[in-house]
């Protein structure tokens, strides 16, 4: 049925110049200038993008952030060390805990606070906890975007579960900030570690019904399937990291290969594929979700029962770190996340920098990777590269 | 012919059940769509309150007299249909006018309500409506072609166009049912009828997130309930015209209500666990199986 395949042959139109960009004329008429966002439910969090369309189909896009601004790390240098953390957590809502764990880990590491074992394993798990949580929501959001909703809504449900895990933990279920300068707030309550089984056993049982709604339907893999592909030439230069690499053949993982918290005692092998479109984009979180269950069960088979879970401290009012600077990085379920803090001697930081990974992957690949996507699949394609705006206008 | 207003009062009557029967009928169909999503679901009378409320709202901006007569058209479609369709088999009353009327009427009725959706959404001069129109109408278009096929094909057997007709000669038995005697015309238009009712995976005209915004945003108000209230009633008379030409009619009016519940919730079934195609997959699908058994059920019958 190749007389079906209706996909534009753009070798003659748009005409490119000398040294291959497309010449786009809007007075010719032959093209529609279409912003998307930013109030626009096709677009993760507020930012929008500028598409220029020949038909249906995009020939050039440009990314325009600048709806957010709340000016994240100036509020944090003007703050003390304790005050920070209630606003670095906000750099991104879908995962706030790498934002805690990045932002103490570099206040302790320029004090020079060692914080004990325990609170070491009980950090890992939160993060861990952090990213299944915010796994389960956009892997069958991924599906979402092509307008199945039963998948979103399953999402939903498996993402409740672990936040109930959180609001017994932490007392919070978005924000949790139960990693503090020193170590963490306290102990796993009782029972947690027998409730939270319960709800991995369940989300595993729905990660495979995930997997038989989403990734073996047809009408997912005719829209997700050789869709927005990434060159691997584009992981270096743009600097890609986490999922994205992956799925392009780059095993990057922060967590193999900087080692942070307990990382280095756990047994685990990201997943890396060879081909990077809209589905396997899609498929190696999903195998992430797998990985992360197996994590969190190892964390709480491995970790101890009782130990102290903070060192001591200055007193929050008045910690100062004295000069210095650090460059601290996790790995959050969308790739490489660091944040850059150099201080004074005083009780504030002096600059406090931090390394989204939507800074990357929302701009610069965006807007390559959109040229020659239908429209249709706009949301789909920023919902693949798990866009979160807030990191890049922070 | 006379005009009595006796007949008059049943078809006033039977779109007022129609009209309330197909909210009810949205209403099931969301909350067991929120059921196998793990939710509760609207309350039944939701769509009640909704449509009160739509048309309590007036709209404060203008596009013109051709962008508010958009929803006028389309509603004119829902209604001309039903005019033209008989509700229950061997009744006068609830027969409404279709010994006036036949298929190609109400064929031409369906396509009536796009293109008066097409010349407002156009007026509205929005670019994302001139997507909106032109993904809507291509996807009509295939879907009209094999639902054309399968009435044709319907024509040769019954050597009639005249839906009465149709039911009358489907009684008697199940084995009657058009499903049976010409399968591959069931198939294709039970296949079109994915489309026509307009859930996944043939819905990308109005889906939120992949561009045009749809009647919910460019229409609000009393225009958007216009609007709902065309959508309850041309739902149930999808239903009925599939129920007419394929499952035997009905007849009485729980053979009716059960009959194009089902045949409803068919497209739902389906829809509940598919995404949704771009145009050129839709055209594509539409093609394809639906097309080719449309065509066989016409070879079949000549």
């Amino acid at each position: 049925m190749s007389f079906l395949n209706l996909k534009a042959d753009r070798s003659k139109y748009p005409q490119r110049d000398a040294d291959g960009k497309m010449q786009i004329d809007l007075d010719s008429h032959k093209f529609v200038k279409l912003w998307q966002g930013p109030n626009h439910p096709g677009v993760t969090g507020n930012m929008s993008v500028e598409l220029t369309l020949a038909g249906d189909e995009i020939v050039e896009a440009k990314t325009h952030v600048g709806y957010l601004h709340r000016g994240f790390e100036k509020l944090i240098e003007r703050r003390l060390f304790i005050q920070g953390m209630q606003t670095s957590i906000r750099m991104c809502v879908a995962e706030p805990d790498s934002n805690e764990y990045v932002y103490c880990t570099a206040i302790e590491e320029l004090s020079n606070v060692e914080i004990p074992e325990m609170a070491k394993w009980i950090r890992t798990l939160i993060l861990e906890m952090a990213r299944l949580q915010s796994l389960v929501r956009v892997v069958p959001g991924q599906a979402g975007t092509f307008g199945l909703g039963l998948g979103v809504q399953w999402g939903v449900y498996m993402r409740e579960l672990i936040l109930d895990r959180f609001e017994e933990l932490t007392g919070g279920r978005v924000y949790h900030m139960f990693m503090t300068p020193g170590g963490v707030r306290g102990l796993l309550p009782d029972g947690f570690k027998t409730r939270m089984e319960e709800n991995l056993k369940e989300i595993e049982s729905f990660a495979h019904r995930i997997d038989d709604l989403i990734f073996n339907n047809v009408v997912f893999k005719k829209r997700a399937v050789d869709t927005a592909v990434i060159d691997p030439s584009w992981i270096d230069n743009y600097g890609i990291t986490g999922f994205v690499a992956r799925s392009a053949g780059f095993n990057r993982d922060v967590r193999k290969s900087f080692p942070y918290l307990i990382y280095d005692q756990l047994d685990f092998e990201p997943k890396v594929m060879e081909y990077s479109d809209i589905y396997n984009r899609a498929k190696v979180r999903w195998f992430d979700i797998l990985t992360t269950v197996d994590l969190i069960r190892q964390i709480m088979r491995k970790m101890p029962e009782k130990g102290d879970f903070k060192a001591q401290t200055p007193n929050v009012l008045h910690w100062t770190a004295p000069k210095g600077e650090t460059y601290v990085r996790s790995e959050s379920s969308r790739g490489e996340y660091g944040m850059y803090v150099v201080t004074d001697g005083t009780n504030k930081p002096r600059r406090v920098n931090l390394r989204g990974v939507s800074y990357t992957h929302a701009i610069c690949v965006l807007e390559d990777l959109l040229v020659g996507v239908n429209i249709a699949d706009v949301a789909a394609v920023m919902v693949s590269l798990q866009t979160c705006p807030p990191e890049i206008e922070r | 012919m006379e005009f009595d207003f006796k007949h008059l009062g049943f078809t006033l009557l039977g779109l007022l059940i129609v009209l309330n029967w197909g909210l009810l009928m949205s209403a099931l169909m969301q909350k067991i769509g929120a059921r196998v999503a793990r939710r509760i679901g609207i309350r039944l009378y939701q769509p009640w309150i909704d449509l009160i409320k739509n048309y309590a709202i007036r709209s404060q901006i203008s596009h013109g007299i051709m962008f508010y007569l958009g929803p006028v058209f389309r509603f004119s479609g829902g209604v001309g249909i039903f005019l033209f369709m008989p509700l229950i088999v061997g009744s006068v009353m609830w027969s409404n006018y279709s010994f006036q009327g036949d298929l190609v009427l109400i064929m031409y009725f369906q396509f009536f309500g796009m293109l008066g959706m097409a010349l407002g959404a156009g007026e509205s001069g929005h670019p994302n409506s001139a997507i909106g129109i032109s993904r809507g109408l291509a996807q009509f278009t295939a879907i009209e072609a094999p639902l054309t096929l399968a009435i044709i094909s319907l024509a040769i057997q019954y050597n009639t166009l005249s839906i009465v007709d149709i039911v009358e000669a489907q009684q008697g038995g199940i084995q009657n049912w058009s499903a049976w005697t010409n399968p591959f015309a069931t198939i294709a238009g039970m296949l079109a009828a994915l489309g026509s009712m307009g859930h996944s995976p043939f819905n990308l005209v109005k889906a939120p997130n992949e561009i045009p915004i749809g009647p919910p945003t460019e229409y609000h108000g009393t225009f958007l309930g216009v609007l709902r209230t065309n959508a309850a009633i041309l739902h149930v008379m999808e239903a009925a015209l599939f129920m007419n030409l394929f499952f035997g009619g009905a007849n009485n009016w729980f053979e009716f209500i059960l009959k194009t519940f089902l045949i409803y919730f068919w497209s739902v079934f389906v829809g509940v666990v598919f995404p949704r195609f771009r145009i050129e997959q839709s055209v594509a699908w539409f093609f394809k199986i639906p097309l080719i058994a449309g065509v066989v059920a016409i070879i079949l019958f000549m």
